[in-house]
């Protein structure tokens, strides 16, 4: 409970902290972020607190019992139930505050190190932070203190005390239930790796999978997990040799016991993984991203040449971000049609953008790229739009009818470029001409500067941004800066990166606990078989390495079911583009990392499971 | 005729500087392969101890135990188990049994440590549990069958090791007088036509009754020692509850 509090604490300064809010530039409203996450995560607390209270009570069942056949009154019995719990509550909030004070620090710097500020922390506690915390705590110690209260009041006196001896039914295993759950995970894999299109697919199809999933995997704890370890007792020169036979049997009635804990776990694992890659890819592949939507530093319509003379003395004046490449676009826009309805939807009408191809071929060069494009007569090239996932095959075939003032003008599409040249604006719709073609409409038309710069370390470009937008708003010219999308970008992801990896770290302690404190339990109840074996002449090292087993099976298979249905939905979702850039690498880490933590849950429960058995 | 247990100046002591209990006092113990030996005495007297240092369960404060030829002094952890497991077969007064295992599993526990292969094994727990008249509920789980069949289950895992000494605390304490009947007349039919080596604690002279000797334990000592010789059964109770009758009631201070 205290480490509850003290993550929550943690987080709610954070919310209220100024050094954060200053960090950030963007219009990225921090305090509804926060606010959020802070729901979720008093949700989430509330239900964890509550779920290890009811758990530490049943744990007392006997003791509690003890105390009515003793002659206490059970009124008095609850009472000393609610006060203790209380008065634990009142001191693990304490307790709670003090160490989230400490630790405050520690995140800020970590939450301002993502953002890429270089602001310094003072060491603060913040007011509004403790009042919040200890409202939200009073009221989840109150409710669990009466939850204690309760206890006597629930059970009749003789189920208080045989609590500990109530045998275990041998675990059912029915095969239909059992192949449901196979079936039924097997259909959610398969509908995730469906292509998607349509918005009603995919939230059908979503749903779904989320119901497919859910269900699926306590049908997979409650019947086909247990179904397999039955078939595998068939097998009896496995079964019958040395710690098996324990460990499986062992397994299937401890399966019973655990089931909805095992599939809370395991979904809450997928969640936590799917949360922090969907983060951490976001953040990773920000430059990428960046990179996409802008390929050049600093991008606008040229109108009027002195604004023009006074936007490069400031680029130039700036000697840590040298130039690297300067460019006049010539752009023309005109309205037209496409015979491709989707594109045609896309565009809504606006006009779309024409380049000729040698100025392609200009900014790819100056860009660095590869691509050299040649055109001739009504041929047209289509650049992807940022964000869609348009193919060549989309383009090739269909034409596109222009309005000149004098004439309709037919193109026929050849191919579709990668390479975007324009910074993004909207509708991000560009087609590439023959320089006949262009020079031809040109005359028609007045063809539009887009002026470009590009310069190095453009990442860090924060003050010429700055002065450029400033002088354009005045003159009220638009003016695109890769640092504004950038920064946005950076805020945006670092500040999901940053929450969604504190819930997933929230949930991962979460998970870890509740396996934890179950083993713990059974530890006890355990105690007596243990003993059985020893007297019968197993040894120490027998034991100790069942124990290994079951603990290993235990941890690790509801980890592993989370790290697939995470991979599952994460391939879906990039199936729809709802998530974009590189997710390999955070994926691969955000598991390591979890991985890891899980291993030191792991040896936790063995070293305390040795210490109860030893005793 | 092989010695299988010889323990000589057994003394068990509990407790520190001021306060020591002696739980066993110069105990001197032989039993002959064959045999089967009870101890009786009043709560205690120090049966159970003894029974858990012959088990290895616990060890002796100084004195020697010798079964089958080993010195159970002089080994380490690791050599006592597998010891326990090979060469003696325990019954205990509350079953013991696991009950997450089946009946069959249960019997055939201790043999999943050794190289035996699978058919020999079937084959054993089949013979096994046909002795103790238990075949019909090999599949069955513990919480499903009766306290007599616990306790022959039991006793088929005592012996399905074929081990050198069966060792039973109580056997007969939870059961109701037709299934302990049962369990007894099961354990004379191994001693007789098995050649089983058995050593009972028991506080029932009706149990008791059923061995060939019997040793009377009290405050740690062993007091005094009855061979059932040629009586009947019926006449060697009796004189086992004659010497109980001597041996217990009250504090007396004649000894």
């Amino acid at each position: 409970m205290i480490f509850s509090i003290m993550i929550y604490y943690t987080f709610v300064s954070l919310q209220y902290s100024t050094e954060v809010q200053s960090g950030i530039e963007s219009s990225v409203s921090i305090s509804s972020v926060f606010m959020i996450a802070s729901i979720i995560l008093i949700l989430f607390v509330a239900v964890f607190v509550l779920y290890s209270n009811s758990f530490f009570i049943r744990r007392r069942k006997k003791e509690v019992g003890l105390y009515s056949l003793l002659g206490l009154r059970k009124k008095t019995i609850g009472k000393i139930l609610f006060y203790e719990n209380l008065l634990l509550g009142v001191i693990a909030l304490a307790i709670g505050i003090v160490l989230g004070a400490l630790f405050s620090k520690l995140f800020t710097m970590i939450l301002l190190r993502l953002l890429d500020s270089a602001i310094d922390i003072s060491f603060s506690i913040s007011i509004e932070a403790i009042i919040n915390t200890t409202i939200v705590f009073a009221l989840l110690v109150l409710f669990t203190s009466f939850q204690s209260y309760r206890l006597i009041y629930r059970f009749q006196l003789i189920e208080l005390f045989q609590a500990e001896k109530k045998g275990e039914q041998a675990p059912q295993a029915s095969m239909i239930a059992a192949g449901l759950a196979f079936i039924l995970l097997i259909c959610s894999y398969w509908l995730a790796f469906h292509p998607m299109t349509t918005t009603e697919e995919m939230a059908i199809n979503l749903g779904m999978i989320m119901v497919g999933t859910i269900v699926g995997t306590y049908l997979l704890f409650r019947f086909l997990t247990p179904y397999l370890l039955k078939i595998s007792k068939k097998n009896k020169f496995y079964y019958y040799r040395g710690v098996n036979l324990i460990t499986i049997s062992h397994l299937l009635y401890r399966l019973k016991a655990n089931t909805s804990a095992l599939t809370i776990v395991a979904l809450l694992n997928a969640i936590a993984l799917i949360a922090i890659s969907i983060g951490y890819s976001m953040y990773y592949s920000n430059q990428q991203n960046t990179s996409i939507e802008s390929p050049f530093s600093y991008m606008y319509v040229s109108t009027n040449k002195s604004f023009d003379d006074q936007v490069q003395k400031i680029i130039l004046m700036n000697a840590k971000h040298p130039l690297r490449a300067q460019l006049d676009i010539p752009v023309i826009e005109v309205k037209g049609d496409i015979s491709n309805p989707e594109m045609q939807s896309y565009l809504e009408g606006f006009p779309i953008k024409f380049i000729s191809e040698s100025t392609y071929n200009r900014v790819s060069a100056a860009l660095n790229r590869k691509t050299t494009i040649q055109l001739s007569g009504n041929q047209v090239d289509g650049i992807q739009p940022y964000l869609t996932d348009y193919s060549s095959s989309d383009y090739q075939g269909h034409t596109t009818t222009i309005q000149l003032p004098n004439e309709k003008v037919k193109l026929t599409f050849q191919t579709m470029l990668k390479d975007r040249i324009l910074n993004w604006s909207y509708p991000d719709f560009c087609l590439v001409i023959s320089d006949t073609l262009f020079n031809k409409i040109a005359k028609q038309i007045t063809p539009l500067t887009y002026k470009a710069y590009k310069v190095e370390n453009e990442q860090t470009s924060k003050e010429t941004s700055d002065k450029l937008t400033q002088l354009a708003d005045e003159k009220g010219i638009q003016v695109m800066t890769f640092y504004s999308v950038y920064r946005e970008g950076l805020e945006s992801g670092g500040l999901n990166l940053f929450i969604l990896g504190f819930l997933g770290l929230v949930f991962l302690a979460a998970t870890g606990s509740i396996i934890y404190f179950k083993q713990l339990t059974e530890a006890h109840i355990d105690q007596k078989h243990y003993e059985i074996l020893r007297k019968m002449g197993l040894s120490k090292r027998y034991i100790q390495a069942t124990i290994k087993k079951q603990t290993l099976f235990i941890f690790s298979l509801p980890l592993i079911i989370g790290i697939l249905h995470s991979l599952m939905i994460l391939q879906a979702l990039s199936g729809i583009n709802l998530i974009t850039g590189n997710l390999i690498v955070p994926i691969v880490l955000s598991m390591i990392a979890y991985v890891i933590i899980y291993l030191g849950y792991y040896l936790l429960t063995l070293k305390s499971f040795h210490k109860v058995i030893n005793n | 005729m092989r010695t299988v247990v010889e323990a000589k100046r057994i003394k068990k002591l509990y407790g520190s500087k001021g306060n020591v209990f002696t739980a066993l006092d110069d105990i001197n113990l032989t039993v002959e392969e064959g045999e089967f030996v009870s101890i009786m005495g009043p709560s205690g007297a120090g049966k159970s101890t003894l029974l858990n240092i012959l088990a290895t369960i616990d060890t002796p404060t100084t004195g020697t135990i010798i079964i089958d030829g080993a010195d159970l002094m002089e080994m380490k952890e690791e050599q006592l188990s597998a010891f326990r497991r090979e060469k003696l077969g325990f019954i205990f007064q509350d079953y013991n049994l696991l009950d997450t295992l089946t009946v069959k599993e249960n019997i055939l526990l201790p043999l999943t440590l050794s190289k035996i292969n699978v058919t020999e094994l079937e084959q054993r727990v089949d013979e096994v549990a046909n002795k103790f008249g238990i075949s019909s509920i090999l599949e069955k789980y513990p919480y499903q069958i009766s306290g007599g069949e616990r306790q022959r289950t039991a006793a088929s895992r005592a012996i399905i090791t074929k081990p050198s000494l069966i060792l039973a605390d109580e056997p007969t304490g939870a059961l109701d007088s037709r299934s302990a009947t049962d369990l007894l007349e099961s354990l004379k039919d191994l001693n007789e036509k098995d050649k089983a080596t058995i050593f009972m604690v028991t506080h029932d002279a009706y149990a008791a009754s059923y061995c060939k000797r019997v040793l009377f334990i009290k405050d740690g000592k062993i007091f005094t020692e009855l061979g059932k010789g040629n009586q009947l059964r019926k006449e060697f109770f009796d004189k086992v509850l004659d010497t109980l009758s001597v041996l217990g009631g009250g504090q007396s201070d004649t000894f």
